[in-house]
């Protein structure tokens, strides 16, 4: 484990250096092509100069921009006392100095993202539609899960690298634009200075080819390591549970629901726990974020010998015939027994589901619920104007306990 | 330079490095000594829930469940007993009795859909299974430090600094081993 | 969400797995999209009353706005042309309105039992008709 997140570390670092050079060269690049040489260092200085400001931007309040956009709200334990049991648990489980902040998203689709800056400043948001279909030991799975994410400082790597894809992103797409537009209004750049136009010209063209090769290669390089990640992600909540078949059989429920998430965006879906489109049939190809999800779920189910990261690695690799990707030496770990699956098995209605995550949503808006004794159950939104209610079964008065659930947000 | 200062040179910077490996060994022992203690704090934590949650869970289940005096007797008094236990493996004796209780316990509340239905006591019982998931969690937890820690302190070179300071082995926490044979397992090297 | 008439906040009532919206100042009723065909069940008397809703043209009665997407509704008879009754449709298909008594109506123009869903749950509504709803606010 320890090992594993150094190296995991250090690709970080390797990847976010590799992508800082292609910016860095971007710039360069564009500078030179427009106005020489000198002009290429200052183009590498607004490159970083940017690239700094979106970093720290992100570090210290990339958490809070990812949740806002996903519609996350933050709730206490008697929303939903079962999440933030077994939240805890993967807490104790994988020894995270502080319980992570706890997020739900109104969003019938089921998925899960983490988020957060360290172990000491993390989140977990789960959708609405996620309590509602998974049983006790699915959400389990998918938490730990989410807790590897952490654990294995994945959260931090996931906004940092986002944020620098879409920095060169936005360079190549300026320039690109801007090289459109002058080109139309009289190539004023190009023939300022002539005597080196020639060098000039090839400069641009290279820059050109640059700007348009930089975010595809930066793209690869982000999608591939995410891909990775949550095969990794995988192996360590299996570690953390004991309990393969409760991940795989929520990733299969997870499949199985064919709504694409709405609060979900281009940059965010790299942290979601499975893809949140599913218009198309997702073709394994460079750019897909996520491994195709049956194959996470047969590597899974094939696992039968221990829960150890190298049983995971065993699986994975005769499942995909690929050499494994877990680091050497996290491997020499001692073995893991599997343990037995616990007693919640509902069998639950699809509208049942359907009522549970109504319910569920009204907690998080504020509702209070009211149970009357005849039998009916009174859900009473935050803005109605009474204190007091009166059953319209059986006449019954009731005094309406307002804000005694109440979202910390 | 005459060839004493040469020698006395590398001397101080020789103990310089020494001195500072010492520190650095040291410091990181300490460091797993504490997650050690801490992990095992955890367990701790997690099984006074266990026995502060019991009284209530019998109070809302003895209403519905009047054939079950004896279940009832054998969870209350494995709870006094852990509570009352004087020494690790005692206590984790009377622990183990206690999980064997309950999840017997667990079992013949299938047989009582009524006392299933009372909300009151649903949530009691996910109360209940989350504790035993963070025991058993804590559990796994501080064995996984306690392997890390021991593995540190008998390799080279931190085993010499830990003999120096005497940082000794800690025994893992296994609570059906400790139940059959009376003591805590202890690894050998 | 708000009552399409009065335009308080309603509150929603559960019993037995079944769910509605309900204005307790004008007693209106709001079943989303699908939940009266939930609720009547897959029996063929469902089926023909469900497929008897017409369209109300020249009619009236106001006008009132879907509550979920706050578009004018369009009104729709219920049932054979003898004692039909007049509810809203959101065009959108986001539900029905039902003013106060035109459930209990539908549900007696489809003859469906009073060990049904809806009639235990909403039952005793109609039965006691000096209930005053919800006690005014102060």
């Amino acid at each position: 484990m320890w090992q594993q997140i150094r190296i995991n570390k250090r690709n970080s670092l390797l990847l976010l250096m590799g992508m800082g050079t292609v910016l860095a060269s971007l710039g360069f690049l564009i500078g030179a092509a427009i106005g020489g040489v000198e002009a290429g260092w200052i183009g590498i200085l607004v490159a970083s100069g940017i690239w700094l400001i979106m970093m720290l931007t992100s570090y210290f309040g990339g958490d809070q921009i990812l949740l806002a956009s996903s519609r996350a709200v933050a709730v206490t334990p008697d929303v939903h006392p079962q999440l933030f049991n077994i939240v805890e648990e993967m807490k104790i489980a994988a020894g995270l100095p502080k319980l992570p902040k706890i997020y739900i998203i109104n969003d019938p689709a089921p998925n899960a993202f983490a988020t957060g800056r360290n172990p000491e400043n993390a989140s977990v948001a789960v959708t609405a539609g996620l309590l509602a279909r998974l049983n006790r030991d699915e959400l389990q799975g998918v938490i730990a899960h989410e807790v590897s994410h952490i654990v294995h400082r994945d959260i931090l790597f996931v906004t940092l690298a986002g944020v620098m894809l879409g920095t060169i992103v936005l360079i190549s797409q300026l320039f690109l634009r801007g090289m459109f537009y002058s080109s139309l209004s009289g190539r004023r750049y190009s023939s300022r200075n002539s005597r080196d136009g020639g060098a000039q010209a090839i400069l641009m063209l290279v820059a050109i080819v640059l700007a348009i090769l930089a975010p595809i290669f930066a793209y690869l390089l982000y999608f591939a390591l995410s891909r990775r990640r949550e095969y990794l992600a995988d192996a360590g909540a299996v570690r953390l549970t004991r309990y393969p078949e409760g991940l795989a059989s929520a990733l299969e429920k997870i499949a199985g629901t064919n709504i694409n998430m709405e609060s979900a965006n281009k940059v965010t879906a790299p942290m979601y726990i499975a893809n949140p489109f599913r218009g198309k049939k997702a073709a394994v190809n460079l750019y897909s974020t996520h491994p195709p999800i049956e194959e996470r779920i047969r590597i899974l189910r094939n696992m039968s010998h221990g829960a150890a990261l190298a049983d995971y690695e065993q699986s994975y690799e005769s499942v995909t015939r690929k050499k494994g990707m877990i680091p050497g030496s996290a491997l020499n770990d001692e073995s893991v027994e599997i343990r037995a699956a616990s007693a919640d098995k509902r069998p639950v209605s699809e509208s049942r589901q359907k009522r549970e995550m109504g319910d569920l949503m009204r907690k998080v808006n504020g509702f209070s619920f009211l149970a009357c004794p005849c039998g009916i159950k009174m859900k009473i939104p935050p803005n109605f104007p009474s204190g007091q209610i009166q059953c319209p079964r059986c006449s019954r008065v009731h005094t309406v306990d307002k804000g005694k659930i109440k979202t910390s947000a | 330079m005459g060839p004493m200062l040469i020698l006395l040179m590398f001397l101080v910077i020789l103990t310089i490095v020494l001195v500072a490996a010492v520190i650095g060994i040291y410091n990181a022992l300490v460091r797993l000594r504490n997650q050690v203690d801490n992990a095992w704090s955890q367990i701790d934590v997690q099984l006074k829930r266990r026995h502060d949650l019991i009284p209530n869970l019998v109070e809302t289940a003895k209403g519905y469940m009047t054939h079950e005096r004896e279940t009832f007797e054998t969870i209350t008094e494995a709870r006094s007993r852990a509570m009352g236990a004087h020494s690790v493996s005692e206590a984790a004796k009377a622990e183990s009795a206690l999980t064997g209780a309950l999840s017997k316990f667990m079992l013949v509340v299938e047989n009582y859909p009524e006392l299933k239905a009372n909300q009151n006591f649903l949530a009691l019982q996910e109360t209940l299974t989350s504790t035993e998931n963070k025991i058993a969690f804590a559990r796994q937890a501080y064995n996984d430090q306690v392997l890390f820690y021991n593995n540190k302190i008998q390799m080279f070179p931190s085993n010499i600094i830990a003999g120096m300071f005497s940082f000794t082995k800690r025994d893992f926490f296994e609570i059906e081993d400790a139940a059959e044979r009376n003591v805590p397992k202890v690894s050998f090297s | 969400m708000d009552c399409a008439v009065c335009h308080n906040p309603m509150i929603t009532l559960e019993l037995d797995d079944v769910e509605t919206d309900y204005c307790l100042s004008c007693r209106g009723i709001w079943l989303d999209e699908g939940e009266l065909e939930q609720l009547l069940g897959d029996t063929q008397r469902a089926l023909d009353l469900l497929g008897s809703f017409t369209a109300a043209d020249n009619c009236t009665e106001e006008l009132r706005r879907c509550p979920i997407c706050g578009k004018k509704m369009e009104k729709v008879f219920v049932g054979p042309p003898a004692g039909q009754v007049l509810i809203d449709r959101c065009k959108k298909a986001h539900g029905l309105w039902f003013d106060r008594g035109e459930l209990e109506a539908v549900l007696h123009l489809g003859r469906f039992d009073s060990e049904g869903k809806i009639p235990k749950l909403l039952g005793q509504f109609f039965k006691n008709p000096e209930t005053k709803g919800n006690p005014a606010p102060s």
